[in-house]
């Protein structure tokens, strides 16, 4: 039996709140697009990082939920700006090949290491397990609402930082002409410093969120690679608000999908929508303006 | 100066001549043990299990060798390791057919290790046995030089429903992940449940890697099932149990044992794991034959897979003594006189190679289950160990 039109308002819900947790490993994937100018695959192993340091915090520390949620931030950052400086910043001017395929190397490097620490197995956040609220006829959890909360709160404060700080300016400066930005003297390395921290950063941050909803293992990241992908390609690669946009058009339209598909071929939306993004639309849902 | 020789040194000469003539002699009878090959996985994903299987046809090759060996002939295993690695099992099965000359490989665990060495084995007139799963395996043109003691899915899904049937549910919703056992698995449950009145209220399969499961879980608690058929892995199961949870559903959960692991048990919440009911192909516990391995080897509770290492060097000698040859071709052609008789029914291979040399037709059953093949070298049946999770600890429920 598939889903129904009576369904509708269900999914709808589901999508925004799965797009929410997808948008913000795809931010990073963005921005690291909008400055740098290649698509950095090892989100995928910050986001098993990101969940795995938010693993050490909640589990071994003790601590709760938003503090956690900060250290699996702080600790992706800082591998991603480490890993950036050794492996992908000096081929990043060999071109975009190199320096993408150099990416997914050091994805799957990274993942290995935290294998090498954790092993296989699966682990799991020492948080409470509430049952869904329930209310006219639709479900939520109240742990998708506080993912929901983390993830709008990061979006907010990204955007802030963009908009009213030195910082903020000079990387969409950078992004937008970093020849231009040059000239002014904004220091380009520094900015890829930042990026950096920052992408990976909200991608250890979408890895933890990711964790709480399932369990944590070292392929955490890599699964939700490709709806990451897709999100940041339907918005528009380098596109910061269009990777939220993307993200939440990729979660609701998997959902809708059930409409029509079995779903088994749910994962099939995040390529359908890059082709036909790539085909009707190449620049994205909202161009590629970085902000 | 002239060294006469004396007799007695004459004497000494000629005994050391004929202890010398003698030596061939001396080397054959080494040569006449019977060697058997074991390409068991010592190291690899299936390091846990191989050296286990090893160690229990070890014993019973000393058990065998104590009473005299089989026609006479003491048996010598003659071992390989796999490394769980198709590559390297493939190198050291040759090394067994062309080096060893072994009748038989007794042992290859994973799947993909016994699809690479079963042509190896076949074309060189060599048996096999195996512990392998997948349905595919039996399916292979191996011209009967295979038989397998592990349950195919088939019979896996056949014996879940006669469960589901026992414990009394009346609609069975069956969720899979994407992978080749999903559809055979939701049939067979299908064809086995309908007919005794369990309505099978729908099935899906899912997309391995997501990170929720709500939609899929809302589609098959629309049809208000009371038990749910997990068949998927653990990543994706646990997923499944929460959302379950969140979505406050009440029934009965039944998954494989690898889906929730005594590991994932300890990692996930308490109260998503709470009641679900676990199934994995067991020993035949209750067996003469388990209760003379338990003895054998030392150890309280041997597992289904040193219980099929224990049928394997059982059949295959018995055969051999049967046959009366030890060739690959012998074993082929006589195995089932051994496993599929009617005659008196053995449970060592000690009481077995007595009783035909008493001249007695036999039938050996085994640890691990009755060991009856079919003509494809699948079992037609085995016992399953059914357990539940009772705070936070697997409970068993029966082994059936």
């Amino acid at each position: 039996m598939a889903a129904s039109l009576a369904d509708v308002p269900q999914l709808l819900l589901n999508g925004i709140m799965s797009g929410a947790v997808l948008a913000i490993p795809a931010i990073g994937l963005t921005a690291i697009y909008a400055v740098l100018r290649f698509p950095n695959f090892a989100v995928a192993s910050h986001a098993t990082v990101g969940a795995f340091a938010g693993y050490l915090a909640n589990v071994s520390m003790g601590w709760t939920l938003v503090p956690a949620a900060l250290v699996a931030f702080l600790a992706a950052g800082v591998v991603g700006v480490a890993s950036d400086w050794v492996v992908l910043r000096p081929l990043r001017p060999a071109g975009l090949i190199t320096a993408t395929i150099a990416s997914v190397a050091l994805t799957i490097a990274l993942e290995n290491l935290v294998r090498l620490g954790f092993g296989n197995a699966l682990r799991d956040y020492n948080l409470p397990i509430f049952r869904d609220w329930r209310f006219g006829g639709l479900r939520v959890g109240p742990q998708q609402l506080e993912d929901l909360a983390i993830a709008v709160t990061a979006v907010v404060v990204l955007f802030g930082f963009l908009r009213f700080t030195r910082l903020g300016k000079a990387m969409r400066a950078v992004a937008d002409n970093p020849m231009l930005a040059g000239i002014k003297g904004i220091d380009a390395g520094l900015i890829a410093v930042l990026v950096n921290f920052i992408a990976m950063g909200l991608a250890g941050l979408g890895g933890m969120l990711i964790g709480l909803d399932t369990s944590i293992d070292p392929l955490t990241g890599f699964r939700v690679l490709l709806a990451v992908f897709a999100a940041a390609v339907v918005g528009g690669l380098g596109s910061i608000p269009g990777a939220v946009v993307g993200a939440l058009a990729v979660g609701v339209a998997e959902e809708l999908s059930l409409l029509v598909l079995p779903p088994d071929l749910r994962t099939m939306v995040g390529f359908v929508a890059i082709l036909l993004v790539l085909t009707l639309r190449p620049r994205g849902l909202l161009g590629a303006r970085a902000y | 100066m002239k060294m006469p020789i004396s007799r007695r040194t004459a004497l000494v000469g000629a005994a050391g001549l004929v202890t010398a003539l003698a030596a061939p002699n001396l080397a054959r009878a080494q040569e006449a043990k019977l060697r058997l090959g074991v390409l068991t996985p010592l190291t690899g994903a299936g390091a846990f299990d191989g050296p286990r299987m090893l160690k229990a046809m070890q014993a019973v090759a000393t058990d065998i060798n104590a009473a005299g060996g089989v026609m006479g002939r003491q048996i010598e295993l003659v071992v390989e390791d796999s490394e769980t690695n198709p590559e390297a099992a493939v190198r050291a099965a040759r090394k067994l057919i062309d080096v060893d000359k072994v009748p038989v490989i007794m042992g290859t665990w994973a799947s993909a290790v016994t699809t690479a060495v079963a042509p190896v084995c076949w074309e060189s007139k060599t048996f096999l046995t195996t512990t392998s799963g997948a349905d595919g395996i039996t399916k292979l043109p191996h011209q009967g030089y295979l038989i397998r003691t592990q349950p195919n899915n088939y019979l896996q899904a056949t014996k879940h429903a006669d469960f589901i049937i026992r414990h009394g549910s009346k609609r069975v919703f069956i969720l899979s992940i994407q992978a080749p056992f999903a559809a055979p698995t939701q049939q067979r449950l299908t064809e086995v449940l309908t007919p005794k009145g369990v309505t099978v209220t729908g099935s899906l399969i899912y997309d391995k890697d997501k990170t929720s499961y709500r939609s899929e879980v809302d589609e098959a608690l629309k049809t208000s099932p009371d038990l749910l058929y997990l068949n998927g892995y653990a990543p994706d199961v646990g997923v499944l149990l929460r959302d379950l949870y969140r979505a406050d559903y009440s029934g009965t959960k039944f998954t494989q044992s690898y889906a929730l692991t005594e590991k994932s048990l300890q990692a996930l919440p308490k109260p998503i794991t709470e009641g679900v009911i676990t199934v994995q192909p067991s020993a035949d516990v209750n067996s003469p034959a388990y209760v003379a391995e338990v003895k054998r080897l030392g150890i309280a509770a041997p597992d289904g897979y040193e219980s099929q290492a224990t049928d394997w060097i059982s059949i295959v000698c018995l055969t051999i003594a049967q046959a009366g040859q030890p060739s690959g071709t012998a074993l082929r052609d006589n195995v089932r006189k051994i496993t599929n008789s009617d005659g008196a029914v053995v449970y060592t291979a000690v009481d077995g190679l007595a009783a035909l040399k008493a001249g007695k037709t036999i039938k050996y059953s085994g640890a691990s289950g009755p060991c009856v093949f079919t003509p494809i070298g699948d079992i037609i049946d085995c016992k399953f160990r059914f357990n539940q999770v009772t705070d936070g600890a697997f409970k068993l429920l029966e082994v059936a």
